[in-house]
């Protein structure tokens, strides 16, 4: 039907959008296709893929210091096969600890849940979900993914040299990071992980610059900004919190790199090194905490905001209902992207702020329990009574509320900043950010790649693959992550190395043991969903044309990628993308594209937007056809 | 589908892309904002700021990017006249001109190391001018190249529409890195 509709405007001049000078004359090859692309749902392929290799990678080093937590007198000679010196006699090095739980840290944040997460569905996604043919500068998009790449390699190729990689924490907090002979991984590995975080920046920002003019500058007819589903809303506020802080970055990394290489004084004073007294003085570290926490704050948010704009669409779609207070959920979006900027000092209560000051942070921190709430709140209102539909993405998105509100709850507590002087630095943090921000944003990331999978490769996923892949994961991180809260609670610092050196934390070495398992069970877990997500691609059942029955406008283009979406005009949008279940429809949706006029028994008054011409047509037709009972 | 797409239009619309160049500019001006904050919170915290008196260098550098931006400014509106030969030699001249500022930092920079305010000491306020500075520069160079690339459009004799589009990204971008090196200057002024 759509298809038709589509292909009967072939002939006509597309008017809104032309946009796409270097579109349908241009000859594909192998290259142009499939590496430097500059379609946009190429490029959301490279970023998903690259980002779960990256995930994988990340993953693998977590099970590494797992292993090493749970049986620190243990020797594994299959390590030493695998890492060489770094596990001489199977054993895992204290300096080779620090930089996995570093890059485990650094991967997980920036290049899966930030780039992976963004990328991947902000590239699909908005053009699509907008209508329009590609983005802004489908170039700058292109060198946002090789930059990207380039990112990711020379993060990875720490792991081949003499003195390893970064060690000093995902934080990187001078004077660490500052000077090249402190440890190990503060040398070439540190250099490395400054370029490579250079390297990835400049990808953000191209990518967030592209995806907010794609936003504000191409919509399609119709779609006003009050139409946008809510995945684009939190992806065009996502891309906002980056460029407003990742710039900031910028500017530390280069006082940071200025104090490692040519001997500034930006975060260095009074430092002795063995027994040398070194010449730095004047700077100080906590400088760099500040500049550090005024991206790494706003961070977190781009990593879950995109995840709760997933699971917005989700849970709708599969609800069978419409969002619940879909105006507070763009608000309190709006609302956690301003109180974002306003609360990094809450990473820094104990370095001796001003408690004065630490009072107002607490204060904003606790503030964003409110709009956080709404979105959960919201959620669930969704959910009750909908006509649920347990698809894999719906059972993800679900866990991401789940994970969201227990995660949460232990936000409340590190924001306190007298209860953070016992919780701070300790297992109570890991485990807060692991479920609100790490579990959380993953679940969200894993719905929206089970549920767009037919968009993006024209092929369905394996279902019952997917609910094994959920049951498994959701079970395994709650039983990895809940258990560390009580260590936290005991003050245990996070980041030791052997439990077995300090008394009192000698006790939790059988929970570190359990935990370490349902880590081992997350990971085997992680197989099912890579088995069914590559043989999907290939030997999948090929999707239709609107697998999910959804209304965005993303399921009207056809199944077949081709460049520019649409095949002629772009669709027009002539109603918002929560319409399930109307009453009055004899379907439980009605696409965005379908206009008022085809809708005769199920419009509502509040549809016309105060139009009185269009209400009276209403107001006539529904004189004109009384309604009849048993419609269903 | 194919024959389909061979029908849409091919137009050039630079509002998207003119957008791109204005969050470039919120972007990079948050990035000195971070600069200038961490000499804020330096300076408060330790008492003290560079304490220089800033090299006359700094007033002719000024005065010469506030000349280039008039002259970019110039070369808009012949263009806008469609006086082509007038736009290129404004842009010209406001090339020579943006050379000339690069080199009155560098004259600056020496000029302080003669005083002993070098780049590497115990006053990281003084680091900070270089820093502040030289990052300044990079986007000079960045600067330059836009320039030239509306000066190779004119010489190529592109569309008019495309050698306007160029001429007006690279107006967005040097006017704004005139004014940000102005403020960056009255900065280091006002905070010694």
């Amino acid at each position: 039907m759509q298809s038709e509709r589509i292909m009967s405007t072939i002939a006509l001049h597309d008017e809104h959008n032309h946009d796409h000078a270097d579109h349908g004359h241009h000859k594909e090859t192998l290259i142009s296709k499939y590496i430097f692309s500059m379609d946009h749902k190429m490029i959301a392929k490279q970023f998903l893929i690259t980002g779960i290799i990256m995930a994988v990678i990340a993953m693998g080093l977590s099970i590494l210091f797992r292993i090493q937590l749970a049986w620190p007198d243990k020797n594994f000679p299959f390590l030493e096969t695998f890492l060489g010196k770094w596990a001489e006699g199977g054993r895992i090095k204290s300096d080779f600890y620090l930089a996995l739980v570093t890059i485990h840290g650094t991967i997980m944040v920036f290049f899966v849940l930030t780039a992976g997460l963004s990328g991947t569905f902000s590239n699909l996604l908005i053009p699509l979900q907008i209508g329009a043919r590609d983005m802004a500068s489908p170039f700058l998009n292109m060198l946002s993914y090789w930059f990207f790449f380039m990112a990711c390699v020379v993060m990875m190729s720490s792991f081949f040299i003499q003195t390893g990689p970064a060690s000093g924490g995902w934080t990187v907090y001078p004077p660490l990071s500052a000077l090249p002979t402190a440890i190990p991984g503060s040398g070439l590995g540190m250099t490395l992980w400054l370029v490579s975080m250079v390297l990835f920046v400049a990808s953000s920002l191209m990518g967030g610059i592209n995806y907010v003019s794609t936003i504000l500058n191409m919509r399609t007819k119709g779609m006003d900004l009050w139409k946008m589903p809510l995945t684009i809303w939190a992806f065009f506020l996502t891309a906002i919190l980056g460029i407003l802080s990742f710039p900031v970055l910028v500017a530390g990394v280069v006082l940071l790199v200025f104090d490692r290489s040519f001997g500034t004084s930006f975060y260095l004073s009074d430092i002795v090194m063995g027994t040398t007294i070194l010449p730095n003085e004047g700077g100080s570290p906590i400088l760099w905490q500040h500049l550090f926490w005024f991206l790494g704050h706003p961070e977190v948010y781009i990593v879950i905001m995109p995840a709760l704009g997933i699971s917005s669409e989700v849970i709708s779609v599969n609800s069978r209902k419409p969002i619940f207070g879909y105006h507070a959920m763009v608000y309190s979006l709006i609302g956690i992207t301003v109180l974002s900027f306003i609360v990094w000092g809450h990473h820094m209560f104990v370095t001796g702020m001003n408690p004065l000051l630490g009072g107002v942070f607490m204060i904003t921190t606790l503030i964003i329990a409110v709009p956080s709430a709404v979105k959960t709140f919201n959620y669930l209102a969704t959910l009750w009574r909908g006509n649920i539909r347990f698809t894999p993405a719906m059972l993800f998105a679900i866990g991401l509320v789940s994970f969201f509100i227990s995660g949460g709850l232990t936000g409340i507590f590190l924001g306190n900043a007298s209860l953070d002087i016992n919780l701070h630095d300790t297992y109570f943090v890991v485990a807060h950010f692991h479920l609100v921000m790490g579990s959380a944003a993953i679940f969200g990331m894993l719905a929206g790649v089970y549920h767009w999978f037919p968009k993006m490769f024209g092929k369905m996923m394996n279902a019952k693959l997917g609910y094994l892949h959920f049951w498994l994961t959701f079970i395994a991180a709650y039983l990895v992550f809940f258990p560390l809260h009580f260590l936290g609670l005991d003050g245990v610092p996070r980041r030791y190395y052997a439990f077995t050196e300090f008394e009192f934390m000698k006790k939790w070495l059988t929970v570190n043991v359990f935990v370490t398992w349902a880590a081992i069970l997350a990971a085997l877990a992680q197989v099912a969903f890579l088995f069914n997500f590559f043989y999907s691609i290939f030997k999948g059942k090929v999707a239709p044309q609107n697998p999910w029955e959804s209304n965005t406008l993303e399921w009207t283009a056809p199944v077949e990628h081709l460049h520019g979406n649409w095949p002629g005009e772009i669709p027009t949008v002539y109603r918002w993308p929560y319409d399930y279940s109307k009453p009055g429809h004899d379907a439980d949706f009605i696409p965005q594209t379908v206009p008022f006029s085809q809708t005769m028994s199920s419009n509502l008054p509040h549809d016309f937007e105060g139009n009185a011409e269009a209400e009276k047509i209403q107001q006539d037709w529904e004189i004109a056809n009384p309604v009849v009972e048993n419609k269903g | 589908m194919i024959l389909a797409m061979a029908n849409i239009q091919d137009t050039f619309d630079p509002k998207p892309r003119k957008f791109i160049v204005w969050l470039f500019v919120v972007s990079s001006t948050i990035m000195f904002g971070g600069f200038t904050s961490y000499y804020l919170v330096f300076a408060a915290s330790k008492g003290k700021g560079h304490g220089l008196v800033l090299p006359d260098a700094f007033i002719y550098s000024s005065l010469v990017i506030i000349a280039s931006s008039i002259t970019l400014m110039l070369a808009s509106r012949a263009l806008r006249k469609l006086n082509f030969s007038l736009q290129r030699r404004m842009l010209w001249i406001t090339v020579v001109l943006a050379i000339s500022f690069g080199f009155m930092q560098f004259n600056a920079w020496g000029s302080m190391v003669k005083t002993g305010a070098t780049l590497v000491g115990n006053n990281a306020a003084i680091s900070f001018i270089y820093i502040v500075s030289g990052m300044h520069l990079l986007h000079i160079i960045a600067g330059v190249a836009l320039i030239i690339s509306t000066l190779v459009g004119s010489y190529k004799n592109i569309p008019l529409v495309k050698s306007q589009f160029r001429m007006e990204i690279a107006s967005i971008f040097w006017h704004f890195i005139d004014i940000l090196w102005i403020y960056l200057y009255v900065f280091l002024l006002l905070n010694r």
